[in-house]
C-alpha cells in the first residue's frame, strides 16, 4: 500500500507523463510526421569514425547541404557496394573537415568534395565555426558520450517527437507569434520541418508535402533571399581565393600521398540560384581554377547531359526522385570516366 | 559522465538494482567504488590514475599524521601531502595561467620570452576532490577526528560518484560514518531522491540550458557594446543560468545519494533571497564557503585578531575563493568584489553597534564566512528585508559580469552597457528571449523569497499528493520536451 504522498505523487506523475507522450506521439504521427534524427555533432562524429574503412569498400563525402540532399545513399550503396560516409555539413564550408582528414594519417580512402562556391570560397569565420566544432567534438568525445549516442539512436528509431530542430521545447516556443524586436537578427520564418528531415545516414530527404506545396517551397527560397540580403562576407578577392586554393592543394596532396583518391563535384542548382552563382562565382575563376591548381578531377553537373537538367524545388537541392537519378549517373561517371573502382560496378549493377 | 545524459540514466538504474540486491554490505561498497571509478573514467579514463594517486597518498599520509608523535615529522608529512594535492591542482588548473603571467612579466621587464603554449587538459572535478582529500589530511594533522580505518571506506569517501566531480564538498564525519553500516533507501527516501533528481535535472536542462544559456551566451559573446536592456537581460540570464546549473547539479547529487540511502549536505539554500553578502555565502555553494571558512579564514586568524585583520582575512579568503573558480584574473576580481562587499557589511556593523546583528535563527548550522549578518535596521520589516534582498541580488549581478566575461575588456564593456554609458548599443535579444529571462528571473526571485526559510522536501510533503504529482509531471514533461542532453555543467570546469 502506498502510504507516502511521494509514492502516490510518483505514480500520478508516471501516468500523466506516459499519457502525455503517448498522446503527443500519436498526434504527430497522425499529422504525417516521420522519424528524423538529430543531425548534431554526435551523429557527425559517429560517421567521422567510419572513414578508416577499407578504401575499396567506402567513399567519404564532404561539402555542404547539396551533398546531403543530392546523394541518395541507398542508391549509391546498392550500385557501388561501397559504404557512403556522409560528412557534409549544411550551410558551412567543408574546408575544416578536409584539413582534419588530411591531417589524419590513417585516412587513405576515397573522398568526394562537394563545391558550393558561396560556402566553399567563403571568407566568413561563421562558415567554418560549426565544422571546426564538430571536428573538435569528434576528437574529444568521451566514452560516456558515445554510449549516450547509442541509447539516443535507439530512442530516435522509434519516437517521432524526438526532433530537436522542430519539436523541442524551444522550437515549439518559437512558433508563438510574438512580434519581432526591431533591429534583432532573426530568420524570417525558420526552416520548415518538411524541407530537411535527416535519416541516420545523414541524408536529407524532402517530404512529399514539400515537393508538392509551393508555399512551403517559397518559405525556403525566402530564406535563401534573406541569407543573401544579410550576408556581410567580404567578397573573396583573387589573392584570398588563391591562398585558400593553395591550402586545399596541400591538404589534397597529403591524402593522395597516402594512396587516397579525391574528386571535386559541383552538384546541381537551378533557376535564379544557379544564375546568381554563375554571376558571383564565374566558373573560370573558381571551378576551373581549383581543378587546374590542385590537379584533381572534377565533375560539374553542367558538363553531363544526364545530370544537367534537374529543377530543384527551392533552386538549390534535389528532390529524392531526382537524387536517385543523379546518384546513379554520378557513380557511373566516376567509374567510366574518372577510373574509380568500387566493390561492385555501377554500370553492371544498374 | 554527467547526470543529464542517457549514459547516466542506464548507469544509475544498474546501480540502484545492484545496491538493492541481498548482498553483503562490503560487496555493495565495492560495487559503489567500482561504479564511482567507472563514472569518472567515462569522461577521460587516464585521469583516474590521478584519483588513485590522491586516494592512496592521502590515506597512508593521513594515518601517519594522526599516529606520528614527532612534531617535525608530522609537519613534514603535512607538507608532503599539501604539495602532492595542491601541486596537482596547480599544475593542471593553473599551469597555463601561471606561465602566461610569467611570460607577461618577463616581457614587461624587457626580456623577450615566448614559451610554447602548453596543452594541459583539466581533469574533471580536480578542484572538488582535492578539497575533499585536503580537509581529511588537515583534520588528521590537527587530530580533529579519528583516521578512517579501511582503505575501502576512504576510497569511497573520496570517490563516491554523486559528489565526486562537482560536490557538494563533503567532510569525513559527514559521509564516512554512513559507510559503516548497511544502507539502502526505503520507499519514501527513494521517491524523495527521485523527486530531487527530477528537480535538479529540470533546473539544469530546462531552465539553465534550454531557456537561459542562449540569451546569456549571445550577450556575453558579443564583441560590441550593447543596448542597456540587452546587457541587463544577459546578466540576469547568466545569474539564473549559473544558479540553476550548479544548484541543479547539487540537487541531483543529493537526490542520487538519497536513492542509494545516503545523505549529502545541502549546497544551496535559495541564495537570491539573501539579505547581505554574509547571508549570500550561507546560501551559495555552502560546502565551499564552509571549507574556506574552516581551512583558510579561521587559520588566518578569522575575526579573532582585531577589525583590521578581519578585513584582510576576509579579502584573502575571497580572493583565493575567486581563484579557485578559475585560472583567470576576472575570477580574482569577482572574489575581490565579494570580499569588498563582506568588508563593507562588517564595517557598517562595527561602525554602528546599535545596529546589532540579527542572528539567523532558521539555518541550523550558521556557516557564514565571518559570522556577520545583515545590520538589523535593514531587517526589521519584511518589506525592507525584501528590498535588501533585491539590493543584494543587484550587487551579485554586478559581480557575475566579471565571473562570466572572458576578459576585462568584455567585462568593462558590459558594465558600461548596463549602466547607461553606451548610446545606440547593439540590439541582440529577441522578444521571446527577453520574455523568457523576465519570467524565469521573477519566478526565481519569488521562489527564493518564499523558500528562504523552508526546505524543498518539507514543502513537497505538505502539498496534497495530487498537486505534487502534477508539478512533478510538468517538470518531467518539460525536461523530456527540451531534448537538451549531455551538455556539461558549468562547474565541471572549476
Amino acid at each position: 500500500m502506498l502510504t507516502s504522498s511521494f509514492s502516490r505523487a510518483g505514480i500520478l506523475m508516471l501516468i500523466i507523463v506516459l499519457a502525455f507522450f503517448v498522446g503527443w506521439e500519436i498526434h504527430l504521427r497522425n499529422k504525417g510526421i516521420k522519424i528524423a534524427y538529430d543531425d548534431g555533432e554526435s551523429l557527425w562524429a559517429d560517421k567521422r569514425a567510419m572513414v578508416y574503412e577499407a578504401a575499396d569498400k567506402a567513399t567519404v563525402f564532404i561539402g555542404s547541404s547539396r551533398n546531403k540532399f543530392d546523394l541518395d545513399i541507398a542508391t549509391w550503396q546498392k550500385l557501388t557496394g561501397d559504404h557512403a560516409i556522409q560528412l557534409a555539413i549544411e550551410g558551412n564550408s567543408p574546408l575544416p573537415v578536409l584539413a582534419d582528414l588530411a591531417a589524419d594519417e590513417n585516412f587513405k580512402g576515397k573522398l568526394v568534395i562537394d563545391v558550393t562556391e558561396g560556402l566553399f570560397f567563403s571568407t566568413s569565420p561563421k562558415n567554418i565555426a560549426e565544422p571546426s566544432k564538430r571536428v573538435a567534438y569528434y576528437k574529444k568525445r568521451t566514452p560516456a558520450q558515445r554510449f549516450s549516442f547509442l541509447v539516443n539512436h535507439q530512442l530516435e528509431n522509434g519516437l517521432v517527437f524526438l526532433n530537436k530542430d522542430h519539436l523541442s521545447l524551444n522550437a515549439l516556443l518559437e512558433e508563438i507569434p510574438i512580434p519581432r524586436r526591431k533591429g534583432v537578427f532573426a530568420l524570417p520564418n525558420g526552416c520548415p520541418m518538411d524541407f530537411n528531415p535527416c535519416n541516420f545516414e545523414r541524408q536529407c530527404i524532402m517530404t512529399d508535402r514539400f515537393e508538392k506545396d509551393t508555399t512551403i517551397q517559397k518559405q525556403v527560397t525566402g530564406l535563401w533571399d534573406f541569407y543573401r540580403s544579410v550576408s556581410k562576407d567580404p567578397p573573396a578577392n583573387a589573392a584570398k581565393t588563391d591562398s585558400m586554393i593553395a591550402i586545399i592543394h596541400k591538404d589534397i596532396d597529403k591524402i593522395k600521398a597516402r594512396g587516397g583518391k579525391v574528386i571535386f563535384v559541383r552538384s546541381p542548382s537551378s533557376g535564379p540560384y544557379w544564375e546568381g552563382e554563375q554571376r558571383g562565382f564565374p566558373r573560370a575563376l573558381y571551378w576551373e581554377k581549383i581543378l587546374a591548381t590542385t590537379g584533381v578531377n572534377g565533375i560539374h553537373f553542367k558538363d553531363y547531359p544526364a545530370i544537367d537538367h534537374f529543377i530543384c524545388p527551392e533552386f538549390s537541392h534535389l528532390k529524392q526522385s531526382d537524387a536517385i537519378v543523379y546518384t546513379q549517373n554520378l557513380a557511373k561517371i566516376l567509374e567510366q570516366e574518372k577510373g574509380w573502382k568500387f566493390a561492385k560496378s555501377p554500370i553492371t549493377s544498374n | 559522465m554527467v547526470f543529464n545524459s542517457y549514459t547516466f540514466m542506464v548507469f544509475f538504474a544498474v546501480m540502484l538494482f545492484l545496491h538493492n540486491l541481498p548482498l553483503p554490505w562490503k560487496v555493495k561498497k565495492i560495487n559503489l567504488l567500482i561504479a564511482s571509478y567507472i563514472f569518472y573514467a567515462a569522461w577521460n579514463p587516464p585521469f583516474i590514475l590521478l584519483l588513485w594517486l590522491a586516494t592512496i597518498v592521502d590515506y597512508f599520509v593521513g594515518r601517519r599524521l594522526y599516529t606520528e608523535p614527532n612534531k617535525h615529522k608530522r609537519k613534514l608529512l603535512l607538507i608532503i601531502s599539501l604539495i602532492g594535492n595542491l601541486g596537482m591542482l596547480v599544475f593542471f588548473k593553473y599551469g597555463t595561467f601561471l606561465l602566461e603571467n610569467f611570460t607577461h612579466l618577463v616581457n614587461a621587464m624587457g626580456m623577450h620570452y615566448q614559451p610554447a603554449k602548453p596543452n594541459i587538459i583539466l581533469p574533471a572535478g580536480i578542484s572538488f576532490y582535492t578539497f575533499t582529500t585536503l580537509c581529511y589530511t588537515i583534520d588528521m594533522y590537527k587530530r580533529r577526528s579519528e583516521p578512517i580505518r579501511s582503505l575501502l571506506d576512504f576510497s569511497l569517501f573520496v570517490t563516491f560518484f554523486p559528489h565526486l566531480v562537482a560536490g557538494p564538498i563533503v567532510r569525513p564525519p559527514q559521509l564516512v560514518p554512513q559507510f559503516e553500516s548497511p544502507r539502502t533507501a526505503n520507499h519514501k527516501q527513494l521517491m524523495q531522491g527521485l523527486l530531487l533528481v527530477s528537480l535538479g535535472l529540470f533546473m539544469k536542462v530546462v531552465l539553465a540550458d534550454s531557456m537561459l544559456a542562449e540569451p546569456a551566451n549571445t550577450v556575453f559573446n558579443s564583441k560590441e557594446a550593447l543596448n542597456g536592456l540587452d546587457a541587463w537581460m544577459g546578466v540576469l540570464a547568466f545569474s539564473g543560468q549559473i544558479f540553476f546549473d550548479f544548484a541543479g547539479y547539487s540537487t541531483c547529487a543529493i537526490g542520487v545519494a538519497a536513492c542509494l540511502g545516503f545523505v549529502l549536505p545541502e549546497n544551496f539554500l535559495y541564495p537570491y533571497a539573501a539579505t547581505g553578502f554574509s547571508d549570500f555565502w550561507r546560501r551559495w555553494h555552502i560546502t565551499l564557503s564552509a571549507w574556506l571558512r574552516d581551512y583558510l579564514y579561521i587559520p588566518l586568524g578569522g575575526n579573532r585578531k582585531g577589525a583590521f585583520r578581519t578585513y584582510i582575512n576576509l579579502m584573502i579568503t575571497m580572493l583565493l575563493g575567486g581563484l579557485w573558480h578559475g585560472a583567470n584574473w576576472t575570477f580574482v576580481v569577482w572574489g575581490a568584489l565579494h570580499g569588498f562587499y563582506l568588508m563593507a557589511e562588517k564595517f557598517i556593523q562595527d561602525l554602528k553597534p546599535k545596529y546589532a546583528l540579527q542572528e539567523n535563527t532558521v539555518l541550523e548550522t550558521p556557516i557564514a564566512m565571518s559570522g556577520i549578518a545583515a545590520p538589523r535596521f535593514l531587517k526589521t520589516l519584511p518589506s525592507s528585508n525584501f528590498l535588501y534582498a533585491l539590493f543584494t541580488f543587484f550587487l551579485v549581478n554586478v559581480t557575475w559580469v566579471f565571473f562570466r566575461a572572458p576578459d576585462f575588456t568584455s567585462a568593462w564593456r558590459m558594465l558600461a552597457s548596463m549602466f547607461g554609458a553606451v548610446h545606440n548599443g547593439a540590439v541582440l535579444l529577441s522578444n521571446l528571449s527577453i520574455i523568457k529571462v523576465c519570467i524565469i528571473t521573477v519566478g526565481m526571485l519569488a521562489t527564493h523569497w518564499y523558500m528562504r526559510n523552508r526546505r524543498v522536501l518539507g514543502v513537497a510533503e505538505k502539498l496534497p499528493w495530487w498537486v505534487l504529482g502534477l508539478i512533478w509531471s510538468a517538470m518531467l514533461i518539460l525536461l523530456i520536451l527540451s531534448q537538451e542532453s549531455s551538455s556539461t555543467f558549468i562547474y565541471f570546469q572549476f
